[in-house]
């Protein structure tokens, strides 16, 4: 290995390979002899986990700026990740180490993360896949989660990297078969092991039970019922194994086009409006099978249209919001400002950050996300009509639109459980395709769309704008966000039934064999001292109402209920403004309507005074919340998309900084009341000196935890003249004669 | 969270305020928005107007806009515009609002409104042909007034009220008068009062600054305490121990504006950080007097940095235009489409300029921090010398070097970031150093160039990056953003010390005119009965001030300042060992210290130092402390931040500068931490009065069941 040689007096011992064109010199690199030859790391295999390939003497870039450093190490790549095995976890510190994932590893990256891979053949950049002729001397590899690794192989064995180049691309780029998803290999591997009870981390919604109890829990039990595919009824594809619809749909036409077509509810309002989602029925040439499908759908909608059911407003999502097409697009420009090779490119990019950040319009496309969501939430609060969202498949912008809705509109949806019971309720079981839009398969590159992280940018967002309503922590979504590449779990490796070849028989009968874990478990990934960076402290649980207020409340909705066709337009609302309509407020208010709406002017004027009124009131944090949508605050979220860049991290700064103040106090209240409380129990004198809390002496970076174990470098743009040199007085006049040499040459 | 009206400075509710303000307010009709009977307002003038002021019109409206909307009376004064609500009375105490009140000056827009047309109204000559329905009012602070006038046989006031702001407005743009109105607290309190932050306009301030400083090699001058070196120095600044006063004066005249170096700060550590203009070079100075440039600029260190302040940084007219475009982009009906925002905020390049600032100030806070050595921002170094001055006049040591220097001084010691110690800094490196106000914030008509309000913007982003590291508020910013152009203090009514001070003798008459009953002070005892800006109580309620203070603050977070370094052997005899310009990022050694070829210089620093190669492209931070960069966290010094200063780190200061578009406003968690800080205090009090022996029932009782805790967490 390299750099066994030369003592500690500096690296310029070591000699060069010849056989190589070295633009990293050696006495650059910064190894720590005595580790690489010493410390052997081990590679982790998970269980059922293989390793394929491996390459040693790989050089890994710490930073890849001008002045190169690395670390050696060996190069492995495994059915499940691809793994760097150095010794640089050395310098991690202990607040560090606290928040390590414990089944990826800060060099691994598994398989489905891989986003590209490049290979630098003579200082040129090529993307690399398929059959390679020649083989890179260095290796990058973006990965979806915008870490960006860079290999160096130039001193590796001419077999080894052929061998791990062609492993690493095959077992990252080619198509491959549901069955042989890694996600099996390690169930069966685990079979013995008991997992945890998943109800414990979220509602399923695999039951029936599950789904009554979200009906109960709505008050939706009264209007809509849960039903399940196999009571009776011919497998419909389109159609999880439960799902709730009105009680007077009539149970044959659930069936008919195999689900299309049919109105599913998502949630109950408080008010006994609902959220409900249909998917389109295929489109017909035939002017016969028009005719029925016309007929179908106008029998359906006579049926939701009657009483007890509100008025039914329809919002078409694949016609006038956005495209799937629109989200990618957008998401490729948006990701190509962080997945930085070197940091110059990023000083390049910087002077123009905001010009550049909006003309990937990536943060338009959350704006409009959190538009549509916050005018269907006027419709179903303000209005009280019932909205009925229609998709082609209903499992993408659906998906979005409702969740979103309910993470406004449902504080239960804003603590931890809830939100994961509705990402289990909307998108695991409500059919969004993972496997498509993930690319885990890598079946098809155009179907690759980044709806969920769409979404959790869009509660990011919300989170950001109210912290105090939320009981998980940013962490928490950038977490999610990453487990969405780590194959153990099942949650997003469900295949909702696309595979002809698995039907759904087999592959439930294969996922029952199988003791799958979800990705809820969060002990699987993280300690449960990492876990608290997953609560919000900020967060204050509802508190709990008295029994009669809680009768009278119950009263209330029921009567709600029994009129259901008074129009009761919240009359308090409608005062708030009634003053304002004269002509400047038109005037001036006008221009910014616009921006927001673009439909008619009524919905318009609507809208904008939900959306004032709201505004112009003290949040209530367990109530309905809605999002700014302004062009100043819809932001990035750096904790997700700039971790990784060493650049942008704040010494003992950012929110971060408040954080820990906060967790301090919180921590020093803590104690506090328990030493009120041990000495309301024992009456005995005690010292009355308060110990004071153990403090944080580091500061902590603004991108903690995620934050790369760099210093915070300020990069000047032009280079400075060396002054490293210069040290101190005493050896000035030793350091005086080599630059006279250095001056000679 | 943002419980306060929208749009509004302060974090306050509303109805908690004004029965604060409006102390003679009956409480019973509290909750009755119903104007009163209206009075004639000349006498509730009476009280709490300002000396020399007179009502020229007034008429009753509603305020809109901010919440709650209050009914009230607009009027124009030969001083302000101010909407005054119903029951609410100015306090004697408090005569200038911060809330209510629009200085003629500080009026950018007045638009009218009538129907559907709405007109711009400060144009030469205009006559307005309609009566108003309403009037807006946008300040150059970003604030917006929104007043509706009533209907009901009132139009001719609503009339006179406009013409009357128009005509006010247009004299004092005629006049400049800025004649800086001056209260006497002096009834108030017996004896001499003391100013609330040193103002640096005697010698003992000055002195006892120095001390506090550590500054041991140092003296305080009094070379100029009769202005005759230059008006726009304080009448005293600090000079190394061994030069003396004659040497000051003769080196001084060298330099650019008669500005000398001067020591700016005393870092613990031992670094000096100096700051003078640029030299003039059209001078011919003996040997004697580049002697005692060069000591004086070496100030007994061997190493030697001079900081070229004007490298890219913006211009003056740069900040001025970069302001302009700024305002015009948050004004409330500004034409931006929320999706285009981006790069409308880019275009206005005020951020840009903000982030240059930081960036240069971190470097300096690295050149002070890493070795002891002698720093001194310089206007420019000229490269080589040249016969004819290159040196661009707009461009002095008055403006960015006291930006610079007051950003450096920010973030390498935790002193600045108290409120006591933020305040002394911008006294001594802003007012007293003449820093010219009143031409850069556009009261004589030219040269306009805000750049304190860039200094500000810094400061926040700084409070925005560090949240626990500063002890006041981004609320105290915004109460000294809007100071700026009140006219109640000279502070940043005059451009020069000089000014300053020959106007503060002819306060005494306005004194002793306007409260013949009160007890005069001797006339010795002029200066310290000068207002100043820091006297907040003039213009904020207690409880506003009550809010300058950061909750968030961490003061033990910081240890005392605990250099490892020694104290440097102060005053090294003979030449420096090493002489830098430190230039768009990177140092280059300097063979001389002043620009002017001599031979007999003391510098004796070899040539061989010149054909440096750059070698490396670290930034400064690395090369200083020559890390590895995979070293842990916190290897910094204590006490020292290293701002972020990329795109997506600086932010626009949302709550200063959209204030007028109030549907941006967005809050902070402050109750959320002053619930928690009043949870601690209380359960300490609780445990540290503990009797013991006694039952804790009637203890745990008197919690606050509101407060967020009052579950068990």
């Amino acid at each position: 290995m390299l750099g066994k040689g030369g003592g500690g007096g500096g690296g310029g011992t070591r000699a060069p390979k010849p056989s190589f064109v070295s633009y990293v010199r050696p006495e650059e690199i910064h190894t720590n002899d005595k580790e690489v030859t010493e410390k052997e790391v081990t590679l982790h295999l998970l269980p059922g986990e293989q390793l394929l390939c491996e390459a040693s003497t790989v050089l890994k870039y710490v930073q890849e700026d001008s002045c190169q450093r690395g670390i050696y190490g060996k190069l492995v790549c495994t059915d499940f990740k691809i793994a760097f095995l150095g010794d640089d976890e050395s310098t991690l510190g202990s607040d560090e180490t606290q928040f390590k994932n414990k089944v990826v590893g800060e060099n691994d990256i598994t398989l489905h993360c891989v986003d590209q891979i490049c290979g630098v053949f003579e200082e040129k950049k090529k993307t690399l896949c398929g059959q390679l002729k020649k083989y890179p001397e260095k290796l990058i590899i973006h990965c979806k989660d915008l870490r960006v690794f860079h290999f160096c192989l130039r001193y590796t064995k001419e077999e080894e990297v052929k061998r791990i180049v062609s492993g690493i691309i095959h077992h990252t780029q080619t198509p491959r078969l549901f069955k042989r998803l890694f996600l099996f290999s390690y169930a069966a591997a685990t079979q013995n092991r008991t997992a945890s009870d998943p109800q414990n981390h979220a509602v399923m919604f695999d039951t029936l039970k599950d789904w009554g109890w979200e009906l109960e829990r709505t008050k939706g039990c009264l209007k809509y019922k849960a039903v399940s595919v196999s009571q009776g009824f011919q497998a419909c594809k389109r159609l999880p194994t439960y799902f709730v619809v009105p009680i007077a749909l009539p149970e044959e036409d659930i069936s008919r086009f195999q689900g299309h077509g049919i109105p599913l509810w998502c949630w109950s309002c408080h008010n006994g409006c609902a959220l409900l989602k249909m998917s389109a029925l295929p489109k017909e040439q035939d002017d016969g099978v028009l005719q029925i499908q016309k007929s179908f759908l106008d029998g359906i909608y006579k049926t939701i249209h009657r009483p007890p059911y509100e008025i039914v407003k329809t919002e078409d999502l694949s016609s006038n919001f956005l495209s799937l097409q629109e989200i990618q697009t957008a998401y490729l420009k948006f990701k190509q400002l962080f997945l930085i090779d070197n940091s110059t490119e990023f000083w390049d990019t910087d002077i123009k950050w905001f010009s550049l950040l909006e003309s990937s319009s990536w943060l338009d496309i959350i704006r409009r996300c959190l538009k549509k969501a916050t005018e269907i939430t006027e419709c179903l609060e303000a209005q009280n009509v019932n909205v009925l969202l229609l998709e082609e498949t209903a499992s993408d912008l659906c998906c979005i639109v409702s969740s979103l809705v309910q993470v406004m509109m449902d504080p239960h949806c804003r603590t931890r459980f809830g939100f994961q019971s509705l990402i289990q309720k909307e998108w695991v079981m409500g059919g969004h395709c993972f496997l498509d839009r993930c690319n885990h398969l890598r079946w098809n590159d155009k179907e690759e769309v980044p709806v969920f992280l769409l979404f959790l940018d869009c509660v990011w967002q919300l989170l950001h704008q109210h912290p105090p309503a939320f009981e998980f922590t940013e962490t928490y979504l950038t977490v999610l966000s990453d487990s969405l590449y780590i194959p153990i779990f099942s949650t997003f490796f469900n295949s909702p039934q696309k595979d002809a070849s698995i039907g759904r028989e087999s592959q439930d009968a294969q996922s029952n064999s199988l003791n799958l874990l979800t990705v809820w478990d969060w002990s699987v990934q993280f300690e449960p001292k990492a876990q608290t960076l997953f609560r919000n402290p900020l967060y204050v649980e509802k508190p709990k109402l008295d029994k009669s207020q809680r009768k009278g409340m119950r009263f209330k909705h029921q009567r709600q209920l029994s009129l259901p066709l008074t129009q009761s337009k919240s009359s308090p609302k409608r005062g708030f403004f009634r003053e304002e309509t004269d002509h400047l407020i038109k005037n001036l208010l006008g221009k910014r309507i616009s921006k927001l709406i673009n439909s008619s002017e009524e919905l318009q004027d609507h809208f904008r005074e939900f959306y004032d009124s709201w505004h112009s009131k003290p949040p209530d944090y367990h109530g309905l919340l809605l999002p700014h949508l302004e062009g100043p605050e819809i932001k990035v979220w750096a904790q997700r998309y700039l971790r990784w860049i060493p650049e942008a991290q704040i010494l003992g700064g950012g929110r971060v900084a408040l954080m820990s103040k906060l967790l301090e106090m919180l921590e020093e209240v803590r104690t506090l009341q328990e030493q009120v409380e041990e000495r309301r129990h024992s009456q005995a004198a005690r010292p009355a000196e308060v110990p004071p809390a153990p403090r944080h002496s580091t500061r902590l970076s603004s991108l903690f935890p995620f934050a790369l174990l760099q210093r915070h470098s300020s990069k000047p743009v032009l280079p400075t003249s060396g002054w490293k040199a210069l040290g101190d007085d005493e050896d000035l006049a030793k350091r005086e004669d080599e630059f006279v040499d250095l001056g000679d040459l | 969270m943002w419980w306060g009206g929208r749009g509004q400075s302060f974090n306050i509710s509303p109805q908690k305020e004004e029965p604060e303000m409006g102390l003679s307010r009956p409480k019973s009709d509290q909750g009755s928005r119903m104007p009163e009977p209206r009075s004639q307002p000349s006498s509730c003038l009476a009280s709490g107007y300002l000396p020399g002021e007179q009502i020229l019109a007034w008429a009753p409206g509603i305020r809109k806009g901010l919440e709650p909307e209050l009914s009230g009376i607009l009027i124009c004064t030969n001083l302000r515009v101010t909407f005054q609500p119903c029951g609410w009375q100015r306090s004697q105490d408090i005569p200038v609002s911060s809330e209510y009140d629009f200085a003629l000056v500080n009026i950018g827009r007045l638009e009218a409104v009538s129907g559907l047309s709405r007109v711009q109204l400060l144009r030469p000559g205009f006559l307005l042909k309609f009566i108003p329905e309403e009037i807006l009012i946008h300040g150059r602070d970003f604030r917006l007034l929104r007043v509706c006038f009533e209907a009901g046989g009132l139009e001719p006031q609503a009339f006179q009220v406009t013409m009357a702001i128009i005509q006010a407005k247009a004299q004092t743009c005629q006049d400049q008068q800025y004649a800086g109105i001056t209260l006497s607290t002096a009834g108030q309190s017996s004896g001499p009062r003391k100013p609330p932050v040193p103002l640096l306009e005697t010698s003992e301030d000055w002195e006892a600054e120095r001390k506090q400083q550590g500054a041991r090699g140092w003296r305080v001058s009094t070379v100029n305490e009769r202005f005759d070196i230059a008006t726009s120095l304080p009448p005293y600044f600090w000079v190394p121990n061994r030069t003396l006063d004659s040497e000051v004066r003769r080196a001084f005249g060298h330099f650019h504006q008669g500005r000398g170096p001067r020591l700016s700060w005393h870092h613990p550590g031992g670094s000096d950080l100096l700051r003078c203009g640029g030299f003039y070079t059209a001078s011919d100075p003996s040997k004697e007097d580049i002697r005692a440039m060069e000591s004086m600029l070496q100030a007994g260190h061997s190493d030697v940095v001079l900081v070229d302040t004007v490298e890219e940084l913006p211009s003056l007219t740069d900040v001025q235009l970069a302001h302009m475009r700024l305002r015009a982009l948050c004004l409330p009906d500004s034409s931006v489409a929320d999706d285009k925002w981006l790069s409308a905020l880019e275009g206005t390049r005020w951020l840009d300029y903000v982030r240059s600032c930081l960036r240069k100030a971190s470097d300096i806070s690295v050149l002070v921090t890493s070795r002891v050595r002698s720093v001194v921002l310089q206007v420019s170094w000229p490269p080589a010398f040249a016969p004819s001055p290159s040196l661009n006049p707009e461009r002095s040591d008055r403006d960015l070097n006291g930006l610079l220097s007051s950003l450096a001084q920010l973030l390498s010691a935790h002193e600045a970031r108290t409120l006591l110690g933020f305040q002394s800094l911008v006294q001594r490196e802003w007012v007293a150093a003449g820093h010219p106000f009143l031409t850069r914030l556009g009261g004589t008509g030219g040269n306009e160039a805000p750049v304190f309000l860039l200094f500000l913007d810094c400061v926040w982003q700084l409070l925005q990056q560090f949240p626990t590291e500063f002890e006041f508020s981004e609320f105290f910013l915004l109460a000294l953003h809007d100071s700026i152009r009140v006219p109640d203090t000279l502070t940043f009514l005059r451009d020069t010390p000089w000014e300053r001070g020959k106007q503060s003798g002819q306060f005494k008459s306005y004194t002793q005119v306007y409260t013949p009953g009160c007890p005069h002070p001797p006339a010795g005892n002029a200066v310290n009965q000068q207002l100043s800006v820091w006297d907040w109580g003039l213009r904020y309620s207690n409880k506003q001030i009550q809010q300058f203070h950061n909750l968030g603050y961490d003061p033990e977070h910081c240890p005392d300042s605990c250099f490892p370094r020694q104290q440097s052997s102060f005053m090294v005899p003979g030449p420096p060992k090493s002489v830098w310009l430190f230039s768009r990022g990177a140092l280059t050694p300097l063979n001389q210290l002043c620009p002017w070829q001599d031979s007999s210089s003391l510098l004796a620093v070899s040539s061989r130092w010149l054909p440096r190669p750059a070698i490396s492209t670290e930034s400064l931070a690395d090369q200083e402390w020559g890390l590895p960069s995979h070293w842990g966290a916190c290897p910094l010094p204590p006490g020292l931040l290293l701002p972020g200063y990329l795109g997506p780190q600086i932010k626009l200061w949302k709550r200063c500068y959209l204030r007028g578009r109030p549907e941006v406003q967005m809050g902070l968690l402050a109750p959320t931490i002053s619930g928690l800080q009043d949870e601690l205090s209380f359960l300490q009090e609780l445990l540290r009065k503990w009797p013991p022996g006694l039952s804790s029932e009637d203890h745990s009782e008197k919690r606050d069941p509101n407060t967020i805790l009052s579950q068990p967490c």
